[in-house]
């Protein structure tokens, strides 16, 4: 009878140990639009309905935790955004007539770049926030049914927070900026030295801004903004002049500066996002799929490769 | 454990299982804690296990881990193997030393967790996934461990109170029937 016990209690760890790395095997071997993946899909569209009930019904406990760490660091940030707001009221006066000029001569030259206008925004609300060390993700309660699509661009009332990697009809994964996954082709304020950023090795919740040129010009308190299309043959993904951080310092290398970036959206305490959809046929639309088609050999590479900065690195 | 007993313990077990899943989805993971979140779903494991056994253990602990892995989109069998392991490790304990001390399932608790954190981060660097190994990780585990601490009694309490009349045999009856029952008892010695 012991006996008996012992190898049945034995069998069924061996059982689900062997099924667990039966299932490991399989899903990280097979393509994102494979078997297992597609249940988790269906999987994630019957429980979205309940997680997003749950989600709405348990906000306010949500928020009541959320309320006391929120106002201590509010009452830290005071005087820092004091100082700021002082900061950017000059610039918005010196900007206003910089931008003035910029219309004109956009006007005149003709120029058609790719903007957020171009895009058909989504709103949707985070259902699910991944708090793991390895996974910088969100999933939202948007999905294809709303026309979101794969490597969509992510942003919020801050600036950009990611861009969707997986949609199911009625939800999507988001991976956030500082996913170790991610990359982001951008510049500094108005520079026109391009770079990528990434998350920072040893502190995932900063960024680096990489590849730059030695002698690019950065300063502590820059913003750092999506560059929009770093190569005339493969556009980036993200329309131009995103807001993604900014400059916190500047570490100087030997071929290349990089600078490190505190990201400007609050990527712990996300709730309400866009989406940046487009139509097919559309130009980013079109761009997305380019974007999908490329070889993920070429990610990487400061300039040949800078068309995947916005697509997944790791991939 | 008898078959009549296994049907009530399961159907407790997976609504607890899937209450606690959602309650970690939808509240516990946006409230961060010195930065980090609090693993409820690795404590219910492991205290499933202690109350229920290592069979009891091993499967709850493989079927929320998949229903995780479901959920969130994550590599489908990395929580499943961890948290099997962890229900099995705390069954086995609970057969083997039947541990009664009152600061038990904060031990337990704390071991669940620590085990889960390295346990993933193992599997992650195994799996190939570029993350940051550094201090930060290190800073992860240690806070994890300490917020999972506090929340340890509560969740236990929960645990046994949800499953209270079900479970295959109460160690606290197990323990009176030893002293009542044979010549163990220090009152058969007087």
């Amino acid at each position: 009878m012991y006996d008996k016990t012992v190898r049945r209690r034995r069998a069924v760890l061996a059982l689900l140990v062997v099924l667990s790395l039966l299932l490991l095997t399989a899903y990280f071997g097979e393509a994102p639009n494979g078997r297992l993946h597609g249940v988790q899909r269906d999987f994630l569209t019957v429980v979205s309905p309940i997680q997003d009930g749950a989600n709405k019904a348990l906000k306010p406990v949500r928020d009541l935790f959320s309320w006391f760490g929120n106002t201590l660091h509010a009452k830290s940030q005071l005087a820092q955004a004091l100082k700021q707001t002082e900061k950017l009221r000059r610039e918005l006066v010196a900007e206003q007539a910089e931008k003035r000029s910029y219309r004109e001569l956009l006007a005149l030259d003709h120029l058609d770049q790719l903007g957020v206008s171009d895009y058909r925004p989504v709103t949707a609300t985070v259902i699910y926030t991944d708090p793991n060390l390895w996974y910088s993700t969100v999933v939202i309660d948007k999905g294809e049914s709303a026309g979101v699509q794969r490597n969509d661009p992510v942003i919020n009332e801050e600036g950009l927070v990611g861009k969707v990697v997986q949609a199911a009809p009625d939800g999507a994964l988001v991976d956030l900026i500082t996913d170790s996954s991610m990359g982001v082709s951008a510049r500094i304020g108005t520079s026109q030295a391009t770079g990528i950023v990434q998350p920072k090795v040893g502190d995932p919740s900063d960024l680096l801004l990489g590849y730059l040129p030695s002698n690019a010009q950065a300063n502590g308190g820059e913003w750092v903004v999506t560059s929009g299309t770093v190569s005339p043959a493969f556009p980036s993904l993200y329309p131009p002049g995103l807001l993604i951080g900014q400059v916190t310092s500047v570490n100087e290398e030997s071929a290349y500066k990089s600078v490190n970036v505190h990201p400007v959206a609050n990527l712990h305490d996300l709730d309400i996002v866009q989406v940046l959809t487009a139509a097919a046929g559309t130009r980013p639309a079109n761009l997305s799929q380019l974007a999908v088609s490329l070889p993920a050999g070429a990610a990487g590479a400061p300039n040949g490769g800078e068309q995947l900065a916005s697509t997944q690195v790791g991939e | 454990m008898s078959s009549a007993s296994r049907g009530p313990l399961a159907l407790r077990l997976a609504g607890f299982a899937l209450i606690v899943v959602f309650f970690q989805i939808g509240v516990v993971s946006e409230v961060p804690v010195f930065g980090v979140n609090a693993e409820l779903c690795a404590l219910m494991v492991a205290f499933v296990g202690l109350l229920c056994g290592s069979t009891v253990g091993a499967v709850c602990g493989f079927a929320v881990g998949l229903v995780i892995d479901l959920a969130l989109l994550q590599t489908l069998g990395l929580t499943s193997l961890i948290f099997t392991l962890i229900g099995y490790w705390c069954g086995r304990l609970r057969e083997l030393r039947d541990p009664q001390a009152a600061l038990t399932p904060l031990l337990v608790g704390v071991s669940a967790t620590a085990l889960s954190l390295v346990g993933y981060s193992l599997m992650e660097f195994m799996l190939g996934v570029d993350a940051p190994v550094s201090f930060e990780l290190l800073r992860v585990i240690v806070l994890g461990v300490l917020v999972n601490s506090i929340v340890a009694l509560p969740m236990w309490a929960l645990t046994r109170r949800s499953l209270e009349g079900a479970m295959p045999e109460d160690p606290r009856r197990r323990r009176r029937r030893a002293y009542t029952t044979g010549g163990l008892s220090p009152l058969s010695k007087a």
